[in-house]
């Protein structure tokens, strides 16, 4: 297995806190890669610190091969990064279809002039870009109807999938989900663990997520990653780190971990 | 419940046409017509018997304005100050013409509004838009037309009755706002951007065609035409360098958010003026010898000094400060020359810049630049992670912004003919805001409403309303009462002019609360009716 995406002890500092402190890191192509931990332990630090919305205070992040720390948030998804957001992000105005289609920015060429004249060229691209965008709705299982609304008004969980449909749109390399099933049911949550998987099966996609819910983790992820006050704790396939003492400590507290040893 | 009578838009199309009518009456029954009955098709909804309904409708607001029109040309226009209807415009065939016009404009535009395809619906109704905006200065220009002499353009003849000229001037107005609105939009309405000096973008492009064709620079030069470029080049120059300022200003700023970037464009509007007032003597040394020559203890009168500019007797005057520039040059056009006070021309060019602005506009906003603007605007942060550059789309949306107010601000100093830094106050970035509020920020043919709603207020109603009431006083009220400084105060109580800004204050504020999202507001990609 080759490596994609490799974290070299990140710290990033603000002011007098740590909120990641020399977390190293590393994904192979192909898998899908689990960050848990209590709240505040710094995952979603370390995901804007990969995709660039921070420069980390110290380490280097290695993406195919090549430094990426540092670099733009919009250059780091050129390379290949997608990512969806804790808190929703999507632009409410925007109708479905045009939020997946910002996410093909980057692959879309057009010129302002080309935009006024719609040379044959732009027009069998934006032509394209559509046809894709609407396969990529179908994709995430929302399907082609829903295309003309207005992002905001769709229902929650469609805006979740919405989320992913966007971040896939770019054809990225590496999937960042950031609590992709925050506020589902169970049924819901099921239903978006298997699209978790679908993506990484069919669109051959890396993908890394955050998440809270254990179940979702223990069942989808090749491996777990830990974090707690900002350092990695625990390391490796799921059912191992679900015994760690240290993982239960972090999560339960000291007597719970005590009682299960 | 009270099965209601009228839509709320008929109601509306009703108390409009009334106050319409009461104010401006003669003439402008035939615009007053066209826009009420405009305004009961759009409030048409679909159902059984719509079209005759809204002709029935139509043919009932039409009676209303013939008859106050009629008022207004018999009676109100006796009044001091007030005697400017030509005597065709009391005909009985004026009122039926009238009338067609009110009953037709309903009837199509009721069933344009009810297309079941949205595409064919928004393509008819530009065309709609497009032909009255090409019918309307003929309208206008002939005081000839009646029932028997049914002409529309006789220019030579009957048609340079100026009283009656009355909207074709601020209507070319209208249209270098609405450029400028629309330009604005894609700043504001699009990229999300608030910029408060977009007069900025106005002057530099205004002054761009005063310099390049008027005998400003020339006459210093000895060669007093050496600047009469052609009008056609040089407004592409005047946007050109608008946008270059765009990105000159533009480019340290766009970092900011907010209410900072509004303060620094706010800043840029009142620095333009201010530069411009004061480039009336300009004479430029090269610093490089002065700089030595202190550096060796010299004093820098005993300097020679190279003279880069203004090295003449006097120094060169650029903008003649609060002066300004006249008279600029108007455009050629294939041998006619364009004349003041001869407005079909001018209208037609400003109508011709504005429609392919709204055109070129329309096709940015449905490119990728123009989803990354607007993907801009609603999340800042999820766009710059979904690959949008922030840098480059707000800098794109700056420029191409800044672009057509140089396009506005260069036909505007052609047909005005006179430039003074004066005409390039604060108040004017704020009234572009204001319109592109007031419309719907993000909305190309509601900005372009927003625009013409409130020039119309600005140039044309407040003027007739001031001479109406003040026609009123004049002739009924104050006719017994010998008191003239009663009346003198009571005049000036009661001109409408003055309380312009308060208005324009009042209608934001109200808009705010009421419909915040302005009167046509952006929609979704398709906004498909349930057909």
């Amino acid at each position: 297995m080759t490596l994609l995406l490799k974290a070299d002890r990140v710290t990033k500092k603000f002011g007098g806190l740590t909120a990641v402190n020399r977390v190293d890191f590393e994904i192979e192509k192909g898998m899908i890669a689990g960050l848990i931990g209590p709240n505040g332990a710094g995952k979603t630090t370390f995901f804007n610190n990969i995709t660039g919305l921070y420069t980390p205070t110290e380490g280097q992040i290695y993406f195919d091969g090549q430094v990426i720390t540092g670099l733009k948030p919009h250059l780091i998804q050129k390379r290949g990064i997608s990512r969806t957001f804790q808190n929703i992000r999507l632009f409410g105005q925007l109708s479905a279809l045009e939020n997946v289609l910002v996410g093909e920015h980057v692959r879309l060429h057009g010129s302002i002039l080309e935009a006024f004249f719609r040379p044959p060229r732009v027009m069998a691209e934006e032509k394209m870009a559509r046809e894709r965008a609407l396969d990529v709705l179908d994709f995430v299982g929302l399907g082609r109807k829903i295309a003309d609304q207005a992002a905001r008004n769709l229902p929650y969980g469609s805006q979740r999938r919405l989320e992913i449909a966007r971040a896939l749109a770019s054809d990225p390399k590496l999937l960042l989900l950031d609590e992709p099933t925050a506020g589902m049911n169970p049924q819901e949550k099921r239903e978006l663990t298997d699209l978790v998987r679908h993506v990484r099966d069919n669109m051959g996609v890396t993908v890394l997520l955050i998440e809270h819910d254990m179940k979702v983790v223990m069942g989808i992820s090749d491996r777990v990653t830990v974090l707690d006050h900002g350092e990695k704790i625990a390391e490796g396939l799921p059912q191992v780190v679900q015994k760690n003492p240290q993982v239960i400590e972090a999560y339960l507290g000291t007597g719970a971990a005590a009682e299960g040893a | 419940m009270m099965k209601k009578i009228l839509a709320r838009g008929e109601l509306i199309a009703v108390v409009l046409t009334a106050f319409l009518a009461l104010i401006l009456g003669g003439w402008q029954i035939m615009l007053i017509a066209a826009l009420a009955g405009m305004l009961i098709g759009l409030s048409a909804e679909h159902k059984a018997n719509y079209l005759p309904r809204a002709a029935g409708v139509a043919a009932f607001v039409g009676l209303i304005l013939i008859a106050i029109t009629h008022f207004h040309n018999t009676s109100l226009s006796t009044l001091p100050g007030m005697e400017h209807i030509p005597d065709q415009a009391k005909t009985v065939g004026t009122y039926l013409i009238a009338l067609g016009v009110i009953i037709g404009l309903a009837v199509l535009t009721a069933w344009i509004h009810n297309l079941a395809d949205e595409r064919k619906r928004q393509v008819y109704f530009i065309g709609l838009m497009v032909a009255l905006a090409v019918f309307f200065p003929f309208f206008e220009q002939c005081p000839g037309l009646s029932w028997t002499n049914f002409k529309f353009v006789d220019m030579a003849a009957g048609c340079s009755e100026q009283s009656n000229l009355l909207w074709i001037g601020p209507v070319i107005v209208m249209f270098i706002y609405a450029l400028q609105a629309i330009g604005l939009n894609i700043v504001a309405g699009f990229a999300g951007l608030l910029d408060l000096g977009y007069v900025a973008f106005f002057a530099i492009g205004a002054y761009t065609m005063g310099l390049l064709r008027s005998q400003q620079l020339g006459s210093q030069m000895g060669d007093p035409d050496f600047f009469r470029w052609s009008f056609w080049i040089v407004i592409w120059i005047a946007a050109a360098t608008a946008a270059f300022f765009g990105l000159v200003f533009g480019a340290p700023t766009l970092r900011l958010r907010g209410d900072y970037l509004a303060i620094v464009t706010l800043g840029f509007g009142e620095i333009v003026p201010i530069v411009v007032k004061n480039l009336y003597a300009v004479r430029i040394f090269e610093p490089i010898s002065l700089f030595i020559g202190q550096l060796f203890g010299q004093k820098s009168s005993d300097l020679m000094q190279f003279c880069l500019l203004g090295c003449g007797a006097k120094p060169l005057d650029i903008t003649a400060g609060t002066k300004g520039i006249s008279p600029i040059y108007p455009p050629d056009f294939f041998g006619y020359t364009f004349t003041v006070g001869e407005y079909v021309p001018w209208y037609f060019l400003a109508l011709t810049l504005l429609v392919v602005s709204a055109f070129f506009i329309y096709r940015l906003r449905a490119s990728r630049i123009g989803r990354a603007w607007v993907s801009m605007r609603e999340d800042e942060l999820a766009a710059n992670a979904m690959g949008v550059d922030l840098i480059r789309t707000k800098l794109t949306a700056f420029v191409l912004g800044a672009m057509f107010s140089g396009f506005a601000g260069a036909f505007y100093a052609s047909y005005t003919t006179l430039i003074t830094p004066d005409s390039f106050d604060f108040s004017i970035s704020v009234i572009i805001l204001a319109q592109v509020i007031l419309g719907g920020s993000g909305n190309i043919a509601g900005v372009m409403l927003g625009s013409s709603i409130i020039m119309l207020i600005d140039r044309v109603l407040l003027d007739k309303l001031k001479m109406v009431i003040n026609g009123v006083l004049q002739g009924l009220v104050f006719k017994g009462i010998d008191n003239q400084a009663l009346a003198v105060f009571w005049t000036s109580l009661t001109d409408a002019t003055a309380y312009k800004i308060l208005l324009f204050g009042l209608i934001l504020v109200v808009m705010m609360k009421v419909r915040p999202q302005g009167i046509l507001p952006e929609q979704t990609a398709a906004r498909r009716r349930a057909a």
